[in-house]
């Protein structure tokens, strides 16, 4: 994917904010630096991430930055830890009573792995789609109106105009808009999926995370799933987990490669995939092992 | 290496397939035969004035079980509306917030053994726990007896229940910044409501029928039902007094009431899986 963005003359003149880490003096974090040069803000860094599922530790030290109104792909071979990575950006994990972070993860600046973050506020600010879509048990439009009554109180008109904002968002109105009654459950698979980005992007969140949003579904309601995915990163800080490195080469414009927890290689998509500067990236990326 | 010859394997599987089909024939065969005789021998019994009116003396004719219908009714009834809410919630915590908890395991495991627990045993602590101090039979004592036999099972059902919900469901929720007990009520619940209202129903049939411990409990009486604070009539205890004794009318009237018991189970059951089947179209 073509970078648009002017490069700063090679200066440390710092367009956006500067990374937080490297304010601090920390030792130089690849992605940080990457953003710094490019101008773009990092919207989400983790710092020194590990993460244990109870004696076992499956991530290693992760420092990556996630640019803000950019689509950023994780990719790596099965059981490298990057769905693990992505399940801490929205504290999903803490589900699992034996899960645990240590690190930091700094959203705008601000570490969400402190207790004292609002949960609550944390998750309408980072949304999540998931690998199977996941309709509640109810219609389409109480699917997308779910959130919104968790997190604003509002009038019946302006829910049903901010229901109907999210579905064409999600480029899913058009298709159920004389539906909004049925079963969320009765829509396909691909509908579903697109109902789940809805019913996220409706409480408004900043970052959108997906893990392996495309999996379970066919390639043509792949492809609009991607289609939607490039629409959406004007307005939201996109974080995708893929298994598939041509979706992540289309889709991404920033990639990083997951091994055995570490995080191997973070750069642009373009760079990684044509000239990565680690050997486990380039034999992963042209398919020597995975 | 050899080919072995397949025909030992066909006869096996022959075999087996006729065992296992004869064994599902059986049971079939017994559910059919006792309602056959029950429907036989009971459905003289059920005129207008068997739900209407009270039992009469041996000897007498007419008369019918009305007030034991209506102890039985209440005494079910009241026995679901201290078991469900309990046991849901037990099932809730079992199921959503004892991960790795010991009170989870210890609660868990005494809602099986009470599971497997004789109702008569049931019955005779129902009876230390309520006739004693009280003085009397009543229909307090039958009602507590019956929540405890019920108890176990909704939780248990409930548990299994909210355990087929699948996590990404509940991760969804909380994705989007539902706190845990709204993620319960609203989604989890709602995914899992055919099999919940399948299981507390099934539950509430087999406490209708539960002879055992409302001998030592509710008792029975002749009279109408008045107050849950007295002996109080039932069915299945009469079934018990009529079979057993030497009238002919009385014993007539024991297999209408066997053939009422019946029929309500059967109907609460098939309403059950009526409800599931609505679940998944």
């Amino acid at each position: 994917m073509p970078q648009t963005e002017e490069r700063p003359a090679a200066s440390l003149q710092v367009v956006g904010k500067t990374p937080f880490a490297a304010a601090q003096g920390e030792t130089l974090i690849e992605s940080a630096t990457l953003l710094t040069r490019l101008g773009l803000t990092s919207k989400v860094a983790s710092r020194h991430l590990n993460f244990f599922y109870g004696e076992n530790q499956a991530l290693f030290d992760n420092n990556l930055d996630i640019a803000e109104h950019r689509v950023t792909a994780i990719i790596g071979p099965s059981g490298c830890g990057k769905s693990t990575h992505l399940r801490i950006y929205n504290r999903i994990y803490e589900l699992y009573r034996d899960q645990r972070a240590t690190g930091e993860i700094l959203l705008d600046g601000a570490n969400i792995l402190d207790p004292r973050y609002d949960i609550m506020e944390l998750r309408r600010k980072v949304g999540m789609i998931f690998q199977k879509p996941t309709p509640f048990p109810m219609s389409v439009f109480d699917n997308v109106a779910y959130g919104l009554k968790l997190h604003y109180t509002m009038k019946k008109s302006e829910m049903a105009d901010r229901v109907e904002e999210a579905l064409s968002r999600a480029a899913l109105w058009d298709e159920v808009k004389d539906f909004l009654n049925r079963p969320g459950t009765a829509l396909s698979g691909g509908q579903q999926q697109r109902l789940c980005i809805a019913r996220a992007l409706a409480v408004e969140p900043e970052v959108l995370l997906m893990d392996e949003p495309t999996s379970a579904i066919d390639p043509i309601a792949t492809s609009k799933i991607e289609e939607l995915v490039h629409d959406l990163k004007g307005n939201y800080t996109i974080v995708i987990v893929t298994h598939n490195m041509q979706q992540a080469a289309r889709i991404s414009d920033f990639t990083a490669f997951f091994y055995q927890g570490h995080i191997i290689e973070f750069g642009e998509t373009e760079e990684i995939f044509t000239k990565p500067a680690h050997k486990q990236t380039e034999d992963y990326i042209t398919g020597r092992f995975g | 290496m050899k080919l072995r010859p397949a025909t030992g394997r066909r006869l096996t599987n022959l075999a087996v397939s006729v065992w296992a089909g004869a064994s599902a024939l059986l049971g079939i065969v017994i559910l059919f035969w006792i309602l056959y005789i029950v429907v036989q021998r009971g459905l003289g019994a059920l005129h207008l004035a068997f739900f209407t009116q009270l039992p009469t003396p041996p000897g007498m004719a007419g008369g019918g079980l009305a007030n034991a219908i209506a102890g039985t009714l209440v005494l079910t009834a009241a026995a679901t509306l201290i078991a469900v809410p309990v046991g849901l919630l037990a099932g809730v915590y079992l199921a959503e917030f004892s991960e790795d908890s010991k009170i989870g395991d210890y609660s868990r495991f005494s809602a099986n053994v009470l599971m497997g627990m004789p109702s008569i045993i049931v019955g005779v602590f129902a009876y230390t726990l309520v006739v004693v101090p009280l003085g009397h039979f009543s229909g307090y004592a039958g009602t507590v007896a019956l929540a405890i036999l019920m108890l176990p099972v909704v939780a248990r059902i409930t548990e299994d229940m909210l355990r087929l919900v699948p996590n990404t469901l509940r991760e969804s929720a909380l994705a989007l910044g539902a706190p845990r007990w709204k993620v319960t009520l609203a989604i989890v619940f709602r995914a899992a409501k055919g099999g919940l209202i399948t299981g507390i129903l099934l539950a509430v049939a087999r406490v209708s029928g539960e002879t055992a411990p409302l001998l030592f409990t509710a008792l029975n009486s002749p009279y109408w039902f008045h107050t849950l604070g007295e002996p109080t009539p039932n069915l299945t205890v009469t079934i018990f007094n009529y079979a057993m004794s030497p009238y002919p009318d009385w014993q007539q009237q024991a297999w209408g009431a066997s053939l009422l018991i019946t029929l309500g189970v059967l109907l609460v059951t098939v309403l059950a899986r009526f409800l599931v089947r609505e679940r998944k179209a």
